[in-house]
């Protein structure tokens, strides 16, 4: 060393002496390198786990349940002015009204009960009131009292919110929607015993029961009110019309009038239900007559469902009932029993619904009140309000609060805390029976423009649409791509593989909004056009190989020979294009030929297969296209490093090329090939673009080909800008995301634990 | 098995061959090879090369790293053509068959010439399935044929007894020189007429190579046998013949005893006495 003059010292000793900077400068390299990559591993465990748990903190208000809170209790304002018909509850807790049945409102602070207005119902002189009833839809605040002279009035509670000194200040009042003149429903004059009205801008519609007269038994009256507003005057006009319904006015416990004015529903003591197509306000027919309770029990309490599709009746033996009006078997619309709740033991007092969701209160005869919801057939909150019997109970109209009087003349005010009441395992996962619906289903519909709707959140669509996607991509991709791989990694000559693998790795980084535009708006509508011909295409490419290559036999080797080795494929490229425009200009005559022109519809006439433009074949043309590069490119490379000495030695034994490559090569590159397949297969479940685009984004459960899908990843994308912040629907989107979260992790762990197994067998190789 | 055991062989071995010449008994060649050249694209390997290989006899290739010594040994099963660019000229004859001919069918001369390599390639299968592989790829799945054949041909190679419990193990799991033995195994599973070995040792210890060297002895009972070596002991000790070659041309062949005793050509001396190579 010395004679060459190395500046490289020889250290005396192994430890670090001070003055070499060196020694010391390499080992503080070492230790940051060390813990630069042990951050940066660990950085990423982190921000995966992070993810996670926050799709999971978005998703876990789902699935708490409800809370009640008692907030005060107090004495009921104002006894002398009769008792509770009704309560009522403005939107922001604040102000409560109670209908008496001498006619008079009181209101007063919810939380306190100090009264704040006593108004009179503008109730003639003489008439004493025989009926009331809360006005259908129930947020309108209507309410109607029938009198003993056959007449009626219909009142409306009404609250302005002013903001003088910038405390909000709610004023209630009353109003006549249809004058303070009461409306005279039997001119006969016989005492008004039930009734029922519907409340709207232009039509209003009053349906009562009279008592028997002398002049004979008692009637079912009917009376729609149309108000006509002349176009420069203020005055309205209205016009009447008056019918009488075909069935005894005797035992009719309740009436009920959708807010349509549609249907009416007419409940008996006995436990009988009676529906009325009432489209016709001159002649109401009778649909349907039914028995809703079971034998023995009779019926406590009805109330629609918000919306007034369903009617929700609870009986005396503490079982509520969901009856929606569904589609029978010959099509006619019935009522049928869709579900039922067991909210008590003990008669169901009261049931009250929420008015902007399928969610409702009852009450029983202890004084336990329950939140439910239908939908997703949850009992939200369970808790004993009162020990004294319930008289009246009403649920706000946020259904956050409720106030419930009970026979010891107490008011109970109680704040709820029911955020999410519409999601559960069962409306996620099972078929749900939704309102209106024939029968229980997969439904994904998450909102609509109506307040009414009944949301439908079934995630089974949504992981079926993204199976068959990534199914129908595998089907076009697997075979393809492997075949390309094995091709290109163990027949090809080496100059060839030199171009076609960095061509087919870089189709993977063409970006997928384009393939989905290209599907969507090219393929999909070449592929509707010239269906035959593509058919006629997967035939006869084949087709035209094989002769090529049972020609190329028979070619003189003077010829092949100028070929170099393994160049022959290239070859094919002119033959699969000439085949394929073969087939679609053959498929035109053949189509006209065999199928009366058009295969599409002999598909729809002949099989019942309706056809979609955007459906899944094109989703797994295109999809495959996106996915064929990475099964390519992983499972090449698989099949490449497979030690040359194993194919020699299996070539040495006698073994052909093919034999060689099924037994030995596929054999020892299966890890490699398996996580292609799985890398692929991921790709294409968490895929957004494509199927955004070349999905048509239904979320039907259909596995034909023909038909088209909506995968999670999509819904995501299309939904999630439209979701409420923190509602549940933005949460359900965020749900989505977490099963698609879970599915691609169970998968990959799935699939690396598999592989791992599969690369021990294999190993020291 | 003891080194002096093996050299107790490899004496007979001699004594075997003085035995034949004084009978005069003429050798039944196997392989011929006549005027074989070689060349990888432009380079040539092999020069005019001719040779004989006699039947269920030993013969062994040695020379310096780089004489042609494999190239040689993988033109009698035509593994050369898995080599791009080579080129062939010449003949090889397989009892007076030219197996370069257009009409032969590769697989079928692999299968009469089977063929074992430096590196244990056992496949990532079974011990059972290894041996019977090559029935299988001919398309023999009778299963008490290849019980048979297995338990033959481990027994050919040594292997029975210490393997006969765990026949559907990975044969991955084995010993390198255990490995080695399998693959002899699934070679004569197929029962060749010519085994061909090129470095069978050269990855192993001394007691796998030892095993390796008296199955040899044993081997060349039933099999014409052609060995690649670096080791020229093991030369000396294996085989009846011996050919030396060097820079691709085959400078001396003999029966074994004489060209190490007493070689004709000065290269082959200065070889053999490790003044070069």
């Amino acid at each position: 060393m010395s004679e060459i003059n190395t500046p490289i010292k020889q250290p005396h000793s192994i430890k670090i002496s001070s003055g070499e900077y060196y020694q010391r400068w390499r080992l503080v390299k070492d230790a940051i390198a060390r813990y630069a990559v042990v951050a940066g591993g660990l950085g990423v465990i982190v921000a995966v786990v992070m993810i996670f748990f926050y799709l999971l903190y978005v998703v876990y208000p789902l699935f708490i349940s409800a809370s009640t809170k008692p907030v005060s209790d107090y004495a009921v304002p104002e006894q002398a002015l009769g008792k509770t018909l009704l309560l009522e509850m403005e939107e922001q807790n604040e102000v409560a009204a109670r209908f008496t049945d001498s006619g008079h409102v009181v209101f007063f602070d919810v939380a306190t009960g100090k009264t704040l207005l006593t108004e009179a119902v503008a109730i003639p002189e003489g008439a004493h009131i025989t009926s009331f009833a809360q006005g259908s839809p129930i947020n309108q605040g209507a309410v109607i009292y029938g009198l003993d002279d056959g007449r009626a009035i219909v009142v409306k509670h009404q609250y302005k919110v002013t903001y003088p000194n910038d405390v909000r200040a709610i004023t209630p009042s009353l109003k006549y929607p249809l004058g303070e003149q009461p409306l005279l429903i039997d001119d006969g004059g016989a005492a008004l015993q039930k009734i029922a009205v519907k409340v709207g801008d232009d039509s209003s519609t009053i349906v009562a029961t009279t008592a028997d007269t002398e002049q004979g038994a008692g009637k079912i009256r009917l009376v729609n009110v149309q108000k006509e507003q002349a176009l420069f005057a203020d005055e309205a006009t209205l016009t009447r019309t008056d019918a009488v319904l075909e069935q005894s006015a005797a035992n009719i416990a309740t009436i009920l009038i959708d807010k349509d004015e549609s249907n009416l529903y007419l409940i008996s003591n006995d436990g009988q239900l009676s529906y009325f197509d009432i489209n016709n306000k001159t002649n109401p027919s009778l649909k349907q007559q039914q028995n809703v309770v079971d034998a023995e029990q009779t019926i406590t309490s009805v109330a629609f469902l918000n919306g007034d599709l369903s009617l929700m009746i609870g009986d005396s033996s503490g079982l509520v009932s969901q009856w929606s009006k569904v589609r029978d078997a010959s099509n006619r619309p019935a009522m049928q029993k869709i579900r039922s709740f067991k909210v008590s033991d003990k008669a169901v007092v009261s049931i009250n619904a929420e008015q902007r969701r399928k969610g409702f209160m009852t009450t029983d005869a202890e004084g336990v009140v329950g939140i439910y919801h239908s939908t997703a057939e949850r009992e939200m909150v369970k808790d004993r309000v009162s020990t004294a019997l319930p008289t009246a109970a009403v649920l706000s109209p946020r259904a956050n609060a409720l106030l419930l009087q009970a026979a010891d003349d107490t008011l109970h005010f109680w704040r709820i805390d029911n955020e999410h009441p519409e999601v559960s395992v069962k409306s996620l996962w099972q078929k749900v029976w939704y309102e209106s619906y024939p029968k229980p289903d997969y439904i994904w519909q998450s909102s609509s423009a109506s307040n009414d709707f009944e949301p439908k959140y079934s995630l089974t669509p949504l992981v079926f649409g993204t199976l068959k996607g990534a199914f129908y991509a595998m089907l076009v991709a697997i075979p393809l791509a492997l075949m390309g791989a094995i091709y290109t990694a163990y027949f090809m000559a080496p100059t060839m593989r030199q171009y076609v693998k960095p061509v087919i790795e870089i189709m993977g980084a063409l970006p997928t909004v384009i393939l989905g535009f290209l599907a969507g708006l090219w393929l999909a509508p070449f592929m509707e056009e010239h269906l035959a011909g593509l058919f006629t295409m997967l035939m006869l490419v084949p087709v035209g190989v094989m002769l090529f290559a049972f020609v190329w036999q028979f070619v003189p080797k003077s010829l092949t020979q100028q070929l170099a080795e393994g160049w022959d494929a290239a070859l094919l490229i002119p033959v699969i294009l000439f085949s394929g425009w073969f087939a679609f200009q053959v498929s035109v005559p053949l189509e006209a030929l065999l199928f009366n022109g058009s295969l599409r519809d002999w598909f729809k006439a002949e099989w019942g297969i309706g056809y979609d433009q955007r459906n899944a074949m094109v989703v797994g043309v295109a999809m495959g296209f996106a996915v064929i590069p990475t099964i390519f490119s992983i499972a090449e490379d698989a099949i490449f490093s497979v030690p040359k000495h194993l194919t020699v030695g299996s070539l040495a034994l006698g073994a052909t090329t093919w034999q060689t490559m099924i037994r030995v090569v596929l054999l020892t590159a299966s890890p490699g090939i398996f996580s292609a397949i799985m890398i692929g297969f991921g790709r294409a479940v968490g895929e957004t673009m494509i199927v955004l685009m070349a999905t048509g984004n239904t979320p039907v459960m259909d596995l034909s080909v023909f038909q088209g899908m909506r995968t999670l990843a999509a819904n995501i994308a299309v939904e999630m800008p439209e979701s409420e912040v923190d509602g549940t629907h933005y949460r359900v989107l965020f749900l989505a995301a977490l099963v698609l979260f879970m599915f691609t992790f169970v998968f990959n762990t799935l699939a690396e634990i598999i592989r791992q197994r599969l690369r021990e067998k294999y190993s020291s190789l | 098995m003891t080194a002096q055991h093996t050299r107790t062989h490899s004496i007979d071995v001699s004594s075997v061959l003085q035995a034949q010449k004084k009978n005069d008994e003429p050798l039944e060649p196997c392989i011929k090879v006549e005027n074989l050249n070689l060349f990888y694209a432009q380079k040539q390997a092999l020069h005019n090369v001719s040779m004989e290989m006699p039947k269920k006899k030993v013969t062994a290739y040695i020379g310096p790293s780089g004489c042609g010594k494999s190239t040689l040994l993988r033109c009698i099963n035509r593994m050369n053509d898995l080599v791009d660019n080579v080129t062939i000229e010449g003949k090889v004859l397989l009892h007076d068959e030219n197996i370069y001919d257009k009409a032969v069918n590769v697989a079928a001369l692999r299968r009469r010439v089977g063929m074992v390599f430096q590196k244990p390639n056992p496949f990532p299968k079974s011990i059972f399935e290894n041996v019977t592989y090559g029935l299988r790829i001919q398309g023999i799945n009778d299963k008490r044929i290849l019980e048979e054949t297995v338990e033959n041909s481990l027994r050919g190679a040594a292997l029975w007894d210490e393997v006969k419990d765990r026949l559907n193990d990975n044969a991955l799991g084995l010993s390198g020189g255990q490995q080695q033995r399998l693959v002899i195994a699934r070679a004569i599973a197929i029962e060749p007429e010519v085994l061909l070995l090129d470095e069978p040792a050269s990855a192993l210890d001394p007691i796998s190579t030892l095993k390796i060297e008296e199955l040899i002895n044993e081997l060349k009972e039933k099999y014409t046998i052609v060995i690649v070596t670096h080791n020229m002991q093991q030369a000396a000790r294996v085989s009846d013949f011996t050919a030396f070659m060097y820079m691709g041309e085959l400078i001396e062949m003999g029966t074994t005893s004489e060209l190490f005793t007493n070689p004709r050509k000065k290269q082959t001396e200065d070889y053999i006495t490790g003044r070069y190579g």
